[in-house]
């Protein structure tokens, strides 16, 4: 108890100090008259009498020592006087002081703000109940596909031979549910655009199609209303709808009432039974620029039901308590083995396989931040060599204030924590400075972020970050602070006292000065490989042909609603209708319509083709377009022989096909395909291939070739095709066409919105912009990097030549010119500077296969990048080097030698 | 010689203090000094700056309290008094001087009686 009272005492004595002093002098001053006084009545005479007085006392200035030892918080005092002095340095060398917090904040700043995204999109667990239980489920086909399968072909296709990843079959999931124990629940979810009218403007909104268990299995449900009911997800009961919340309030102003009437979905009602609550986000909106605002039952009919290779829809679920990963996915390998015994003509090879839903949502992204989060990691290791750099060259030159110090009784301790305070006081305000940029620098990365990375919404400067850029500045403060600071303070003070700037600190500073240098460059080697790959890659990518010009045209989606537009004739009509109108607008060269523009989609399917083997059929798999005669045209894809889709290819006539070349070079090689059948399954009409086009890279340049049919889009009864996506090619600019286009098709269908307008150019511009960002990031990177590691060479080599000034005098006396100088100090510069070349470019051969998925035909060894760069590097640090080295030319041999 | 005087008032002297409160009531920093050389019999010569150090860490633990006063030559001085828990702290500080120097005063003389 008396121990606190002493403590708080203390505390509050550090706001009474002046007050404190004087009242001790005062006292002290009372009782020495006093003794004096007493002596004077023992009989000493005045002087003699006070000067007993003082002996008896002892020391008046240790007693004050004493006295405010035990007065204040000695600890909390020598910080504040550190802090103080150390702010005072600063102030009156501010030039050194801004270098140094300019470059802390670069540090610190870039990797706040890269970590404060890494924690967004890949730490933060995702906002549902137990997020880590939920997981996602797809099926992969094995390396021969079955005989029926069908998909639209969403998720990763590799290579002819690999497994591919697909959607799932809804018959499957039926399946799967009711065989399987390790799960709460299952669902499917799918994105489904619809066109509401009513309340305003027909608007093309967008939500998703899910099982009546969805919300139950992400553990969140309607803040208003009930969720759907197990008898609403068939066909027929299914016109229910829960809408989100911003749909609500953005287009109902928050009507109380809208919960439980109706609104019109396609030309349907769909009566709403609840909302969502605010700021709920389902797993499909990651990875999407619109929002999803409803949710319909998915209400599989029974024709869906029965077709095991329909693979349609994605699949999430909730793994049951008590349930691991593993076991529920070899509960599913049982399971579809069961399947593809049950059904070998759609199942065989069929597997069903889970991983945690998250990794899915931030899998794209995540090795891209944590390449970016490394490459920030580099530059703020190169900013802290160049600053302990600065460090150790400014604690060289206060050796002798050092020196006297500890001569007068201070500890090493003492003198040490006084640099690392101003280290820290250096750090502090570097990491402030960093902090304000990374909120500016949040907002720019926010802004010119390709879209389609996740969780974007919840980057912010949270606790979690601010921890961490706490700890970067205070590690960066202690290694750049206490190390310099160790170094001076060793060896005896004497040594600093005698006279001349030359001695063995000098020395052992100076290979440390080299060693960090040499750091320097390995580590700007390193970023600079990382960029110059990727740039390469990039480059090589522009380069790709896509196989069709996308230049001068614009694509827009108009997708007719099914309840309006139940037969392909009638969609078929629609589009001829538009054809014929749009045409009439002046600056359109041609017109093409189809089911989905190339980077826009399409369907993939397998068809039994006739090939020159002894069956006689070959089941083969392909990708399919439905299109119109003027689309190859508007696209500018060549032909290669035959002719292409006509206007005399109706429904009536002979069912054909175009293929692109790559369909005959992997089904048909060395033979004739013109004039080759191919039909869907058993009972299905053949179709005839009447033309051959170029190779049309339709997922984007960094896509593989596929083979590719063209249907006619006028034979509709071919395949289910729905017409979604119209193009013209214009001869002037694009987007000025719009409006026409607008009318023409309102002049049709007064409900019909028009969405999703780009020219290809920016479609394609958009695919590839992830790869452009990241490349722009780490060029930024290295560009700074190189910058700092140059500052640091400039100052390094300054410092090496201050110190052998008069070594250069006596070589200039003795006979040397300055040419033979400038090579002198260039040379033995640049053994530091390859040796640093050569450290940089291992470690970048070892890092660089992390970068293996983000380059795109360029080998992460590639030698024409590593040779380049190294050269740039040592051309751009030797000429750093230069510009001090020059200096030492200048210099007086007679000054020199007079410089001790 | 000096490290030596301090070492062994160092734990004696604030109960050298308590006492010397008690005994003469409120007193100010020489007049307890002087009171301290009187009672020793000049046997302990101790810089009286020490004196103050000690008397303010008393205070900072709440044992003692201060006030500025006049003196007798109506000078103006500092003035110290024992509060209630000074009071408490020097009875339990006497009892255990009392126990510990009888258990070292007998173990002595045990020693003595064997030798």
């Amino acid at each position: 108890m008396s121990r606190l009272l002493e403590f708080l005492s203390r505390l509050v004595s550090l706001f009474r100090k002046s007050k404190s002093e004087r009242e001790l002098s005062e006292e002290i001053r009372a009782h020495i008259e006093m003794q004096s006084e007493e002596n004077i009545r023992r009989g000493m005479n005045a002087d003699d009498a006070r000067r007993a007085a003082q002996r008896a006392f002892g020391g008046v200035e240790q007693t004050k020592e004493h006295y405010r030892d035990q007065r204040g918080l000695p600890v909390l005092e020598i910080l504040l006087q550190d802090i103080r002095y150390s702010a005072r340095t600063l102030a009156k060398n501010p030039g050194f002081a801004l270098i140094a917090v300019l470059t802390l904040a670069l540090g610190i700043g870039a990797n706040t703000t890269i970590f404060s995204f890494v924690d967004a999109v890949v730490l933060q667990p995702l906002p549902y109940p137990d997020p880590d239980r939920l997981v996602s489920l797809w099926e992969v086909s094995g390396p021969k596909a079955p005989d029926s399968f069908n998909t639209r072909g969403r998720g990763i296709s590799e290579g002819a031979d690999q497994p591919r990843r697909t959607t799932v079959s809804p018959a499957n999931l039926v399946d799967y549910q009711k065989q399987s124990t390790a799960f709460t629940g299952l669902s499917s979810f799918d994105t489904a655009g619809m066109n509401l009218t009513g309340a305003g403007n027909p608007e093309r909104i967008l939500g998703e199609q899910v099982n009546a268990n969805y919300f139950s299995i992400l553990g969140i449900h309607p803040a208003q209303g009930r969720s759907f009911l197990p008898e609403e997800d068939r066909p027929g009961n299914n016109h229910v709808v829960i809408i989100s919340d911003d749909l609500w309030r953005d287009r109902f102003g928050a009507d109380p009432k809208l919960l439980g009437s109706s609104i019109a979905l396609n030309s349907k009602k769909y009566q709403v039974i609840g909302i969502m609550p605010a700021g709920f986000v389902s797993p499909s909106q990651y990875g999407l620029a619109d929002r999803l605002r409803f949710y319909v039952p998915a209400a599989f009919d029974a024709e869906l039901l029965a077709q095991h290779g329909d693979h349609e829809v994605n699949v999430l679920g909730r793994l049951a308590p008590g349930a691991t990963l593993q076991q529920a996915q070899a509960e599913l390998n049982t399971i579809s083995d069961r399947l593809g015994k049950q059904f070998p003509n759609t199942n065989e090879n069929i597997r069903a396989e889970i991983a945690p839903l998250r990794n899915d949502i931030v899998r794209e992204v995540q090795s891209s931040l944590y390449v970016l989060l490394a490459c920030a990691g580099f530059t703020l290791l190169i900013a802290c060599s160049n600053l302990a750099n600065l460090l150790l060259a400014r604690a060289v030159s206060r050796r002798r204030e050092m020196a006297v110090r500890l001569a007068l009784g201070a500890s090493r301790a003492r003198v040490v924590s006084e640099l690392v305070v101003q280290c820290l006081l250096l750090s502090g305000i570097g990491c402030a400075a960093g902090l304000l940029g990374a909120v500016w620098a949040q907002r720019l990365f926010l802004f010119f972020a390709p879209p389609g990375i996740p969780r974007l919404d919840q980057v912010a400067l949270n606790s979690h970050v601010l921890i961490v850029a706490s700890l970067l500045s205070v590690i960066t403060a202690i290694l750049c602070g206490a190390f310099p600071a160790w170094q001076i303070s060793r060896g005896q003070p004497i040594d600093s006292l005698r006279a001349g700037e030359r001695n063995q600190a000098g020395a052992s500073v100076l290979r440390w000065r080299n060693a960090l240098m040499v750091a320097e460059i390995a580590l700007s080697m390193v970023l600079l490989v990382g960029a110059g790959l990727l740039l390469k890659s990039f480059f090589i990518l522009n380069g790709v042909p896509l196989g069709f010009q996308e230049q001068h045209v614009l694509a827009m989606n108009i997708n007719l609603p099914n309840t309006r537009y139940t037969t392909g004739e009638q969609r078929f009509t629609f589009y001829m209708e538009l054809e014929q109108k749009v045409s009439a607008i002046p600056g359109v060269e041609s017109i093409a319509y189809a089911n989905r523009l190339p980077m826009r989609g399409g369907w993939s399917s397998g068809i039994s083709l006739e090939s020159g083997t002894p069956e006689g059929t070959a089941m083969v798999e392909s990708d399919f377009q439905a299109v119109n005669p003027g689309y190859f045209r508007t696209l500018g894809i060549p032909l290669l022989r035959g002719r292409t889709i006509s206007s005399q290819d109706t429904k009536a006539t002979e069912q054909v096909a175009v293929v692109s070349s790559e369909f005959g070079n992997r089904f048909l090689p060395g033979q004739e395909v013109i004039g080759r059948r191919f039909r869907r399954h058993d009972k299905a009409p053949w179709v005839t291939i009447i033309g051959v086009v170029y190779d049309v890279r339709r997922d984007g340049k960094a896509a593989a070739i596929h083979p590719q049919v063209f249907l006619s889009a006028a034979q509709t009864d071919l395949y289910p095709t729905w017409l979604a996506d119209f193009a013209v090619r214009a001869t002037v600019e694009p987007h000025s066409l719009l409006s026409s286009i607008q009318q023409a098709v309102w002049a049709i269908d007064k409900d019909q919105p028009v969405t999703n307008v780009k020219t290809l150019e920016e479609v394609l511009s958009r695919s590839l912009s992830p790869r452009r960002f990241q490349m722009i990031l780490l060029l930024l990177f290295s560009g700074v990097a190189l910058t700092l590691g140059l500052v640091g060479i400039y100052g390094v080599v300054s410092y090496s030549v201050s110190q052998r000034t008069p070594e250069m005098g006596i070589r200039m006396a003795l006979g040397a010119q300055r040419s033979n100088i400038y090579a002198l100090i260039l040379r033995q510069t640049s053994g530091l500077i390859f040796a640093g070349i050569l450290l940089g470019t291992g470690c970048a051969l070892a890092l660089s296969r992390f970068l293996e998925s983000f380059l795109f035909s360029v080998k992460p060894t590639d030698p024409a990048t590593y040779v380049a760069l190294a050269i740039l590097l040592a051309v751009v640090a030797l000429f750093a080097s230069g510009v001090p080295a020059r200096r030492a030319t200048r210099v007086n041999p007679v000054i020199a030698l007079r410089y001790e | 010689m000096s490290a030596e005087k301090t070492d062994l008032l160092q734990g004696t002297l604030d109960l050298m203090v308590l006492k010397t409160l008690q005994a003469l009531g409120p007193l100010h920093g020489w007049g307890i000094a002087r009171r301290i050389e009187q009672i020793s019999d000049k046997a302990l010569e101790m810089n009286q700056g020490t004196l103050y150090p000690a008397l303010l860490r008393l205070e900072q633990r709440g044992w003692i309290s201060s006030k500025w006063g006049a003196s007798e030559n109506n000078r103006r001085a500092k003035f110290y008094a024992l509060t209630a828990s000074g009071r408490r702290q020097l009875s339990r500080e006497e009892a255990q001087w009392s126990r510990v120097s009888g258990i070292m005063l007998r173990f002595l003389k045990a020693s003595e009686e064997k030798s």
